[in-house]
């Protein structure tokens, strides 16, 4: 087998102890690499009823099977941990560089436990793994930390790291690493909880693949093809939130002042098409990307100026954006730099200010308690504002800090019913009420509501997709095997690690073409689903086991109750009758049982018993 | 005059792509320590590859100099390296400005690829690109690596 070096790092922090364990093809042909890898270390290392942020919780980092190979958007890292937030299990993907180079190092996966005594940064150079005193970098922001490492280490060693927000315990605080993120979950803070600033590696080492002028071709031929693609134009120009016009107004389901309107009547200056030719002075890519959707945001002039980010993508427009009723795109921009550099997600920290302006507006919160004026027609300045003492945890922004279910259960008074969340996740951009499958994965979900678990809303919105023609949004028919198969192929996703953007072009066969360029190994179709089966299937038996059932899967009263008031969708909403429908189909599929626990026949086909 | 890599830090994304094919196309495997060109990512702002000028940039050759057994030449305008000459010494690697020189057993550098530079191929940005040399894009690596 090529291109793996058969190790996985083992690092314990309170003992200051290193382990290597081996891996082998059968592990490869079960896992595959990334989020299957990162999913069994916690899977199976994690203690039943571990505390999130206690020292038994693992993180665990696995590079994508394509990662560190030449293939256009496959440079995918994944993160996974038992989530602070969600209290489920979290994996979360980004698109930096630093699974690449743990592989450089000579490691498939790092798995990292325990607590270090003092705040600590773990350093590996191919064989030397060192955990070193990270108090000079404790109390600063992602991007000072890489730019002190790089003082000490070299330019060219590969930093992942922490914002303040992450030591201070914010429950949706992010990793960075050169900007990119792997954004929901909490797993910054988890990395905090370890006193771990950050993971610093150098790696030397050669990765092999099986056939390199095959690889060669077929990196050329993806790319040409990519870059040949009505897509190319998007993405290099406008990047992700591009269709930002075309959810809003054609479809209506753009979620708007924390979900109480679907179409945002300013989105014209938070749209792409109004800000790339302003702002944009170049493009910006993960690592391995070829068809950049990222783009470096530079404010010059007004109070603002000075902003640059790597940024503003499709979900943040809608968090920093519409769901806080902010038509400032210089303000979002504002925003999204401070979660940046703080190191929180941007989606679930919008979606809670928009939470809380939502609480102000009906008066279950005063400007006393809150300590500012912090309401939709005032976002402009106030988001910016709030975001910050969220992250340092100062003020009301200690509240703030802990999502939406932990913060209206704090704040009382009926808050709850305007809490929009499934297993404490804030949702993404897309409003469910239009949209009945992609409603269901946003309960299926394992970490909580999210859009690319399954990746529904493309089907939905466009009406088909792979294996489907015509479907129908509005319907519950059906959808519980469709959500259930799409998770499937986006764990393969996840655990080859490609970007989800290129899903239009890498279907599941076409996947076994490069895996076995890569790694010499034959997989069929059906053997790679059953991989991605078996990856959410460890993920949904951990979450059943820690207390997690169909319960805390179930969607808000807001999407259930309140239908969308105009627009499009206008008089759309789930009916707890089609929740429930479409929750009984997805259980009858995965062979789970009825509150959300896999079967043990199901267990044991996949090998997990 | 032969046309040469020329580097647009402006238009690069920072990907890194053509680190990986350069080792790729070159030595079957894929490793940026042996990539004959490296991609720095400083900042949010500042992503740019350093690539062989092929001593345009440099003017004083500061490689073929510093050879000391003269396996270093000018040949049709492509800094060349005599493999049977080189003894390893790493002269040319400390007096390369650039840090394009690499050394394993012997030293070695680009070599365009034989006149179809796989880097630029998998670059659809522009950032480098095989043209007529252009000192003004040079001096601006320079300058970016200066203030490393």
């Amino acid at each position: 087998m090529k291109a793996f070096h058969g190790k996985i790092l083992k690092m314990d922090l309170s003992e200051e102890k290193y382990a290597v364990k081996t891996i082998d093809e059968r592990y490869v042909r079960k896992y595959l690499g990334g989020q299957g890898f990162a999913v069994e270390l916690v899977y199976h290392d994690i203690p039943q009823g571990t505390d999130a942020l206690a020292p038994d919780n693992v993180i665990a980092m696995a590079p994508g099977l394509f990662a560190g190979f030449p293939l256009p958007t496959g440079g995918k890292t994944a993160f996974a941990a038992k989530s602070p937030q969600t209290g489920t299990l979290v994996e979360s993907i980004m698109g930096g560089v630093i699974g690449a180079e743990l592989r450089h190092a000579g490691y498939d996966a790092l798995e990292i436990v325990g607590r270090a005594e003092k705040p600590s940064y773990l350093f590996i150079e191919d064989d030397r793994v060192e955990v070193e005193d990270a108090a000079d970098l404790w109390g600063k922001s992602t991007r000072e930390v890489p730019d002190l490492l790089k003082k000490k280490h070299g330019w060219d060693v590969k930093v992942a790291c922490i914002g303040v927000a992450g030591e201070k315990l914010v429950k949706f605080a992010c990793i960075d690493c050169e900007e990119r993120q792997a954004g929901r979950g909490g797993l910054g803070a988890v990395m905090g909880s370890k006193n771990l600033k950050a993971i610093v590696i150098r790696g030397s080492k050669d990765l092999e693949p099986a056939d390199p002028g095959a690889l060669l071709e077929i990196a050329l031929r993806y790319q040409k093809i990519m870059e040949d693609a009505p897509s190319f134009k998007e993405d290099t120009v406008y990047g992700t939130g591009e269709f930002l016009g075309w959810i809003n107004k054609e479809k209506g389901v753009f979620p708007t002042r924390n979900w109480q309107q679907s179409v945002f009547e300013e989105r014209e200056k938070i749209d792409p098409y109004y800000w790339a030719t302003r702002y944009v002075s170049k493009n910006k890519a993960c690592f391995a990307c070829t068809k950049p959707c990222g783009k470096l945001f530079e404010i010059k002039e007004g109070k603002f100026a000075g902003v640059a980010i790597d940024g503003l993508e499709y979900e943040t427009l809608y968090s920093l954006g519409a769901a806080c009723g902010n038509a400032s795109i210089e303000s979002a921009a504002r925003g999204n730099e401070i979660c940046d550099v703080l190191g929180m997600d941007t989606i679930s920290a919008g979606a809670t200010i928009g939470f809380a302006m939502e609480l102000v507006q009906r008066g279950i919160l005063t400007d006393e308690e809150v300590g500012m004026r912090l309401t939709f027609e005032n976002s402009e300045d106030a988001m910016p504002a709030m975001l910050e003492k969220m992250g340092n945890r100062e003020g009301f922004g200690d509240v703030l800090a802990e999502g939406v279910r932990l913060a209206s259960k704090r704040i009382g008074k009926g808050a709850e019913r305007y809490a929009i969340h499934t297993k404490g996740m804030e949702p993404p951009a897309y409003d469910v009420r239009g949209m009945k499958g992609h409603g269901l994965a946003y309960m299926t979900s394992t970490r909580g509501a999210c859009h690319l678990r399954a990746g529904f809303y493309a089907p939905e919105l466009v009406g088909k997709f792979w294996r489907w023609e015509g479907i129908d949004r509005q319907s519950p028919e059906g959808k519980g095997q469709m959500v259930a198969t799409m998770e499937d192929f986006m764990c393969v996703y996840d655990s080859v690690g490609l970007c989800k953007f290129s899903r239009g072009f890498f279907l599941i066969e076409k996947l076994t073409e490069v895996i076995e360029v890569i790694t010499g190994l034959k997989f069929t179709e059906d053997e790679l689903l059953k991989i991605g089966e078996r990856v959410h299937n460890m993920k949904g038996h951990f979450n059943y086991r820690e207390g997690v059932t169909r319960k805390d899967w179930l969607l808000p009263p807001r999407i259930l109750q309140d239908p969308i008031p105009e627009g499009p969708a206008q008089g759309n909403v789930i009916t707890p009758e089609q929740m429930n429908r479409m929750l009984d189909d997805y259980m009858a599929a995965r062979v789970w049982t009825a509150d959300g626990e896999p079967t043990p026949e199901k267990l044991k086909e996949l090998e997990l018993a | 005059m032969p046309k040469m890599l020329v580097p647009y830090p402006e238009k690069c994304t920072g990907c890194r792509f053509c680190e990986m094919v350069c080792s790729l196309y070159h030595e079957g495997k894929i490793n940026h320590v042996d990539a004959r060109l490296q991609i720095h990512k400083r900042d949010v702002r500042t992503d740019f590859p350093v690539v062989c000028t092929h001593c345009i940039a440099c003017g004083d050759d500061c490689c073929v100099q510093a050879c000391p057994v003269d396996a270093i030449k000018v040949v049709d305008g492509i800094v060349t390296i005599d493999e049977n000459e080189c003894t390893a010494c790493g002269s040319c690697v400390d007096a390369c400005p650039f840090g394009v020189m690499r050394m394993e057993e012997t030293a070695f550098k680009c070599d365009l690829c034989g006149g179809d530079p796989t880097c630029v191929k998998f670059c659809p940005m522009g950032a480098i690109r095989y043209e007529e040399p252009n000192v003004e894009q040079y001096e601006k690596v320079r300058k970016l690596l200066e203030a490393e």
